[in-house]
């Protein structure tokens, strides 16, 4: 079995042709036998190996039977072993973009940009790509319009057309959403706000709650003054205490 | 390196007032005004004049052209950046993998070929060295 594993690295190669030994691969025929001991003769190898050059391992090797063997690769070298993130010190960049949600509009990437931005760009052919793909034809400098040119700017007066009047709407801001997003996580039971009777209803029971407790009180002292065990003033000091 | 995009983003911005001011006074436009819409017209050239200053120092900024398919679909080009970020961190996970899988795939080739073929691999050994992954 040894024998077989060092003609097919080592011996074959030796004896067949150029061409075959150069690629690793000998042909299918099998080799003359060799004497165990016998090491594989490097003089026969270094002609058919000088094509390879430099990829191959040194000459010192060459009297192993892995004389095919390239260098293995540096150790240093950066691969996707390491995590690249942290490597080019990303770490901020993805926590901040990829921790929270990125809202999707353009809108709220340019919040003080008026107009309608978030339709798309090639409907009304203001699209970036466009630009780049056609862009305009113009002189290298801008130079100011002088009074002759200006004279192309006397505009009419009155309002504009209304399909012009597009270009200084603002898309609605959602304040409201804003406000539901800060009072979600404080009420614990959402339901409750949008129905208007509530809150009239826990009105009245506090309304209601005063004269039942003034009653209760009424009955309390009416039954104090009869019951033998009356507390007097010394039961009512941790009340005032407690007020202080 | 944030000051000339600092020195960008004020131009920009003092730009695009200005073209606002330029469509409040042409949406509703009065005779009385032309003199401000002719001095508004020259400032928005002077405008441009500052904004093609600033190229000079942005020389070596390269912007990646798939950002301009997010703003011109009015999306917000952050979602570029995530997405990106996303799509390295998935695939140096893959990588890694098989990486890891090559690594795992040579120790048990080397520790099975050492019991099949102990003197060649011995060999082998001494020839890359003890160089088996844990």
């Amino acid at each position: 079995m040894t024998e077989m594993f060092s003609t097919l690295f080592g011996q074959n190669e030796a004896q067949g042709p150029p061409g075959s030994s150069s690629l690793g691969f000998g042909p299918g025929k099998p080799p003359p036998p060799m004497p165990q001991n016998q090491v594989p003769m490097a003089g026969q190898m270094t002609p058919q190996l000088g094509d390879d050059g430099p990829t191959l391992r040194k000459t010192g090797a060459m009297n192993e039977p892995f004389y095919l063997l390239r260098e293995l690769p540096v150790g240093n070298e950066l691969t996707g072993n390491t995590n690249l993130i942290t490597h080019y010190n990303l770490e901020h960049a993805y926590n901040k973009f990829c921790g929270k949600k990125v809202k999707e509009k353009l809108s709220n990437f340019l919040p003080e940009l008026p107009g309608m931005i978030d339709s798309p760009g090639t409907q009304d052919g203001s699209s970036l790509r466009s630009l780049i793909d056609k862009p305009p034809v113009c002189g290298n400098s801008f130079s100011p319009l002088t009074g002759t040119m200006l004279t192309g700017f006397r505009l009419h007066t009155g309002p504009l057309p209304e399909q012009y009047r597009l270009m200084h709407i603002q898309p609605p801001k959602k304040k409201s959403k804003h406000k539901h997003k800060h009072h979600r996580p404080q009420d614990p039971l959402p339901q409750e706000t949008p129905s208007d009777t509530d809150p009239k209803k826990k009105k009245k029971k506090r309304d209601d709650d005063p004269d039942r407790k003034k009653k209760k009180k009424d009955k309390k002292k009416k039954k104090n003054r009869h019951s033998p065990d009356h507390p007097g003033l010394a039961g009512s000091q941790p009340n005032s205490n407690s007020l202080r | 390196m944030a000051e000339k995009f600092d020195n960008l983003e004020e131009h920009l911005e003092k730009f695009v007032e200005n073209i606002r001011q330029l469509g409040i006074i042409v949406s509703d436009f009065q005779p009385s005004s032309q003199a401000v819409l002719n001095q508004k017209l020259n400032f928005m050239i002077s405008g441009l004049q500052d904004i093609e200053k600033c190229r000079q120092q942005l020389h070596e900024i390269n912007v990646p052209l798939e950002v301009f398919d997010y703003i011109d679909q009015g999306r917000n080009p952050q979602l570029y950046t995530k997405e990106c970020l996303e799509r390295a961190l998935a695939r140096n996970e893959q990588v890694k993998g098989k990486i890891d899988t090559m690594m795992k795939f040579k120790s048990l080739l080397i520790s099975e070929l050492s019991k099949v073929f102990p003197e060649e691999m011995a060999k082998y050994k001494a020839i890359h060295g003890e160089d088996a992954p844990p």
